[in-house]
């Protein structure tokens, strides 16, 4: 076998098919230089796969995804504030959107100089 | 986990990101750019889960984690590489005295710096094979080049390390 220097890394990962495997193995028992080789590709791959381990940054995964009760109750709030009241869980009676409408209107107060809205305002 | 079931998106961001992040800091060097590449890879992931057919997860995973460095590589509009001789120390700061090289040489510091100044197609094949832990087949999968320039690649980049460190 001539030198099988190119096989050296994937024979020290184990990554050859095994006929392979163990020419390479035979090759090395007789061949100083493919032995020598073979350390010096053994100590770097030492050397990298002992680099310490980096920790993500503790705050990347929970800001990814907001607990799934922060988003129900993102969805229940908008809602209420798209029909301008508050469902409570206790509610079980069918809502008619038209009538609840004409119920919850705003009413515009100004004073002088003032201007603000205030709502809802039921019963009118 | 095995091939032939669908995670859920909390146990990829569970058992993987730890490995996105430190493939990506390896790739890099820079904490800053390894989270921003680890949050694109999280949001691509729960994007493609639903889509996601059971067959090789990690070359499914790595691939997408590669597509995402590449994508903001090209973002970023600079070059993936710092390509240098093999033999060219200068690039790693001073030159230690010989005595001194084989302790220094494997301070974590100047391995990252080694790593940095390989091209960039062999320092992705190093950093997935002794980072992450993924054998040849699954980098070929995830790389989509043929295993045996897998083969090569981490061969030649380890030989280029040893060039730089030793």
């Amino acid at each position: 076998m001539t030198h099988p220097i190119d096989l050296l890394s994937a024979f020290l990962d184990g990554e050859l098919a095994a006929a392979d495997q163990a020419e390479v193995a035979n090759h090395l028992h007789g061949c100083a230089s493919c032995a020598a080789d073979l350390q010096g590709i053994s100590r770097v791959r030492d050397w990298i796969r002992g680099m310490p381990v980096e920790e993500a940054p503790s705050p990347l995964l929970p800001a990814l995804r907001p607990p799934r009760w922060a988003w129900a109750a993102a969805s229940i709030a908008a809602a209420a504030l798209a029909v301008g009241l508050v469902v409570t869980p206790a509610q079980t009676e069918v809502l008619d959107l038209d009538t609840l409408a004409g119920q919850h209107t705003a009413r515009v107060v100004v004073s002088p100089g003032i201007s603000s809205i205030r709502g809802p305002v039921a019963g009118r | 986990m095995n091939d032939h079931s669908v995670p859920t998106w909390e146990e990829v961001a569970r058992d993987h990101g730890r490995r996105i992040y430190n493939f990506a800091y390896r790739l890099t060097g820079n904490p800053d750019d390894a989270s921003d590449l680890m949050q694109e890879v999280l949001l691509r992931v729960r994007r493609g889960l639903p889509g996601y057919t059971p067959g090789s997860f990690e070359g499914w995973l790595w691939r997408i984690t590669r597509n995402a460095f590449l994508d903001d590589i090209r973002r970023k509009k600079r070059r993936p590489t710092v390509a240098l001789p093999v033999d060219d120390r200068s690039a790693l700061g001073s030159v230690p005295a010989p005595e001194d090289t084989l302790a220094e040489s494997r301070l974590p510091e100047h391995l990252q710096q080694a790593l940095l100044a390989l091209p960039f197609d062999f320092r992705e094949a190093v950093v997935m094979c002794d980072v992450v832990g993924l054998t040849y087949d699954e980098i070929a999968d995830a790389t989509d080049v043929p295993v045996g320039t897998v083969r090569s690649r981490i061969h030649r980049g380890r030989k280029m390390l040893r060039g730089m460190l030793e």
